[in-house]
């Protein structure tokens, strides 16, 4: 009962009054009403009338003296846990690749040019020549080999700039820009440590090895180069670097032994073409000199298609780190031909065991074969044209009665008949076939004799090939008129050079005769427009060969080739093996399945007259 | 790139980063001499953010991981110093805070499909080749090639205008498609 008078004390006024006036309503028992005073108020009462003051809370509480309580509680709380993670960095692993750089030939070689053409020094390479716009469809990238098996390696070549930007870089110089099937061929060749760039003649593997050598050079990975070819060819190499990469110092191993000694001694000279006769002679010497190179070229390769031959033990000692092997026909008479030339690459990577398509898929990521139809578009069409003739009656009596005693010879011989004597038969006939030696009649001459006239008379040039030098020669007896040019291997080799020359050069020197052992490899006539095989070789690759000497980039125009066949002869059953032969060539490098094996076999020769042979196979034209 | 080096007046500097599906992100630097030859060429093991640096570094983790970490990291291991640094990738532009030498992003022009569409990268790699410059991005051109630099470094353009002039010629996209594809190569490991 806060709000009631707790007690009542006579001389102190009631709490509750002092307050305020009730008024005179209160004590007339009428409405309340209360005024506030700060006057203490006094009741004075004669009744006995008990006073109930009701006070307001706020009122007490503002007379109640402060009270102060303290109290105390214990606040136990556990502390949190910090956790403190630094932030790191990881050492990062990097993988880091230097490439190499060129050797000091390079920069003295420049250097020297430079002299020589009396010219400021030029500025450093730029790609301000360099063929930036080149849109990426047309850009030649170096894809590494399945062979290559250390990311280093790899690398190395996929870090490359495209061929057309490293030709078009400035300090590159090209007598014209190539076609994009030969920056292939490049790209092929530059990043492969066994190779075989087998493209059909007339396509330029000499520009596309010296390319492929060139850049290498130029990237450092290459210091020390053997290139090894037909002598007669060694002339043409040395012409086609001053052509394709003039600035590479390039030494032609010859002279006596001790010049030679010298020359392969030679360190600031990063290209040597040497021949093979000669590599042979130097076999001692390039052991004794320890002598080593980056990479070795053999062209013609098929030069070692035999593996027991002098030439194939003689290229495959040299000490070296990459082998390519050019050559147009890989394959002339049998698949053992690639075989040896795999010998020189990676022994034993073939084998003769291996079945022809079989053989086809191992080489397939280091052999490159393009042929012209296939890749030059724009190449002159090349038309043939068998040019069949009957022997004239001299000769045919003469063949006959030649076959006829040849045949019964072989036969009195019986078992001891040899392939060498049915060889000799062989090249009798085809004698007669061109020339009767009795009567000197030749139905070829006569025909060859008539489209010669045209030739001549159209202005045009001619190529004539034949396997006998003897030939070659009553030929350029009869076809004095038209004043023939010589090349064959008796003509000095100081005067080739300028056979060929007078060949390309001079309009009126427009029939050259050529023997298939000296002219038909690695010649370039494009200045013919005819070729005559005036007789067969004995396998079609090295026909080809002699074909693409004027069916090649840079031909005048089409190329027509006639290929003289007498009728009724050992020629036409000849013919026939040959067509046999280009069959076992398509079977390697095509996916077409073989019909049958087509390897010449001894019975075959024999057959050629009928004859009853010994077994056992023969390699007729190795 | 080592500091005390010379600044080559031969080389120039090719710095770009992949990302990989699942093992992240991984840098590689090409160092090409004027003629295009590769000179040096380094890259990186893939880098993948821990869980812990997506959260603490929140917004700044691609500068971190493109700049300071990969970037900075591969330009410290070029024994050539450029005399200019180009990138395909806009945040690679950050690791310019770590080193002295200009960088500059270059862009893809309008008629030039990304890259990626045309060399055909494995499916796994992912790179988006910049368009257009951002808002904060100075564009310039050097012959053919469109560039651009961080808007606060507007002095990094006018040395590479003049430090890159001469070459003008030279497709400055072309280099970083080599980049990825040794990125891939290396990515395979060594065969056999």
């Amino acid at each position: 009962m806060l709000g009631r008078a707790m007690h009542e004390r006579p001389n102190e006024p009631a709490k509750g009054a002092a307050l305020g006036d009730f008024g005179a309503n209160a004590a007339a028992g009428g409405a309340w009403a209360w005024k506030p005073s700060l006057e203490v108020p006094t009741f004075s009462t004669t009744a006995s009338l008990d006073v109930h003051a009701w006070p307001v809370p706020w009122a007490l509480a503002a007379l109640r003296p402060p009270t102060l309580r303290l109290a105390s509680a214990q606040w136990a709380v556990k502390l949190t846990a910090a956790i403190s993670l630094p932030i790191v960095a990881p050492k990062l692993k990097v993988f880091s690749f230097r490439f190499p750089q060129p050797g000091d030939w390079l920069a003295k070689s420049l250097a020297s040019s430079r002299e020589q053409a009396g010219s400021p020094p030029a500025p450093s390479p730029s790609i301000n020549a360099a063929p930036g716009a080149i849109p990426k469809a047309g850009r030649t990238r170096i894809k590494p080999p399945g062979d290559i098996v250390k990311l280093e390696d790899r690398l190395f070549y996929v870090l490359q700039p495209s061929l057309e930007t490293l030709i078009g870089e400035g300090s590159l110089a090209f007598p014209f820009r190539p076609f994009a099937y030969q920056f292939e061929g490049v790209a092929f060749l530059y990043p492969r440590y066994a190779a075989i760039l087998a493209d059909e003649m007339g396509l330029g593997k000499t520009m596309q090895a010296i390319t492929a050598v060139r850049l290498l050079l130029h990237a450092g990975e290459l210091e020390s180069v053997l290139l090894v070819c037909p002598k007669p060819l060694v002339t043409n190499w040395q012409r086609e670097f001053t052509a394709w990469a003039p600035e590479v110092p390039l030494a032609v191993i010859e002279g006596d032994q001790a010049k030679r000694r010298w020359q392969w001694q030679q360190n600031d000279m990063p290209v040597k073409i040497a021949n093979y006769e000669l590599l042979q002679r130097d076999r001692e010497l390039a052991v004794e000199l320890g002598l080593k190179f980056d990479l070795v070229v053999l062209d013609e390769a098929q030069r070692i298609k035999n593996r027991g031959s002098a030439t194939s033990l003689c290229v495959r000692a040299l000490e070296r780190r990459r082998s390519w092997a050019l050559t147009g026909t890989p394959v002339e008479n049998s698949p053992q031909d690639l075989v040896g030339i795999f010998e020189f690459l990676s022994p034993g990577y073939l084998s003769d065991a291996m079945k022809p398509r079989r053989m086809g898929r191992a080489a397939a990521d280091y052999v490159l074969r393009r042929t012209k139809d296939r890749v030059l578009a724009d190449l002159p069409p090349k038309m043939f044209r068998d040019a069949e003739v009957e022997l004239t009656h001299q000769q045919r009596e003469s063949y006959q009665l030649a076959e006829k005693e040849g045949v019964l010879r072989l036969t009195e011989m019986g078992e001891s008949v040899s392939i060498q004597h049915v060889f000799e038969l062989v090249l009798r006939l085809k004698q007669i076939c061109n020339f009767d030696l009795a009567s000197g009649e030749s139905a070829k001459f006569e025909r060859l004799a008539a489209d010669l006239d045209e030739v001549a008379a159209s202005g045009r040039k001619a190529i004539i090939f034949s396997q006998w030098v003897s030939t070659l020669e009553t030929l350029a007896g009869r076809l004095a008129e038209f004043r023939p040019l010589l090349y064959h291997g008796r003509v000095p080799q100081q005067h080739r050079d300028g056979v060929l020359e007078q060949f390309r050069d001079n309009p009126r020197r427009q029939v050259m005769l050529l023997s298939y052992g000296a002219g038909g490899v690695g010649l370039n006539l494009q200045q013919a427009e005819y070729v005559f095989l005036f007789d067969r070789w004995w396998n079609p690759a090295v026909e080809d060969q002699a074909i693409n000497r004027a069916h090649r980039i840079g031909a005048a125009g089409p190329v027509t080739v006639t290929r003289f066949l007498s009728t009724g002869t050992i020629e036409q059953r000849i013919d026939q093996i040959l067509r046999e032969k280009r069959e076992i060539f398509d079977t390697i490098f095509s996916d077409v399945e073989p019909a049958r094996n087509l390897g010449l076999t001894q019975q075959e020769i024999f057959g050629l007259f009928q004859l009853r042979c010994p077994s056992g196979p023969i390699d007729l034209a190795a | 790139m080592s500091s005390g080096d010379p600044t080559s007046q031969e080389a120039l500097g090719f710095l770009t980063v992949l990302e990989h599906e699942q093992q992240g992100l991984v840098g590689g630097y090409l160092i090409l001499n004027t003629a295009g030859r590769p000179l040096e060429f380094h890259c990186t093991a893939p880098v993948k953010p821990s869980r812990a640096q997506q959260i603490l570094f929140g917004p700044t983790l691609d500068s971190y991981l493109y700049g300071e970490q990969i970037g900075q990291t591969l330009l410290a291991k070029g024994s050539i110093a450029p005399v200019a640094v180009c990138t395909d990738v806009q945040r690679v532009l950050s690791v310019r805070d770590y080193v002295s030498l200009p960088l500059a992003l270059v862009l893809v022009g309008e008629d030039k499909p990304p890259a990626q569409e045309t060399s055909a990268p494995p499916p796994t790699w992912r790179f988006d080749a910049p368009h257009h410059a951002g808002p904060d991005m100075h564009a310039f051109e050097i012959g053919r090639n469109r560039l651009a630099v961080a808007a606060h470094r507007d002095a990094d353009r006018h040395e590479i205008v003049a430090r890159l002039n001469g070459l003008a010629a030279f497709d400055l996209s072309e280099p970083f498609e080599r980049i990825r594809e040794a990125v891939e190569e290396a990515h395979k490991g060594p065969r056999g």
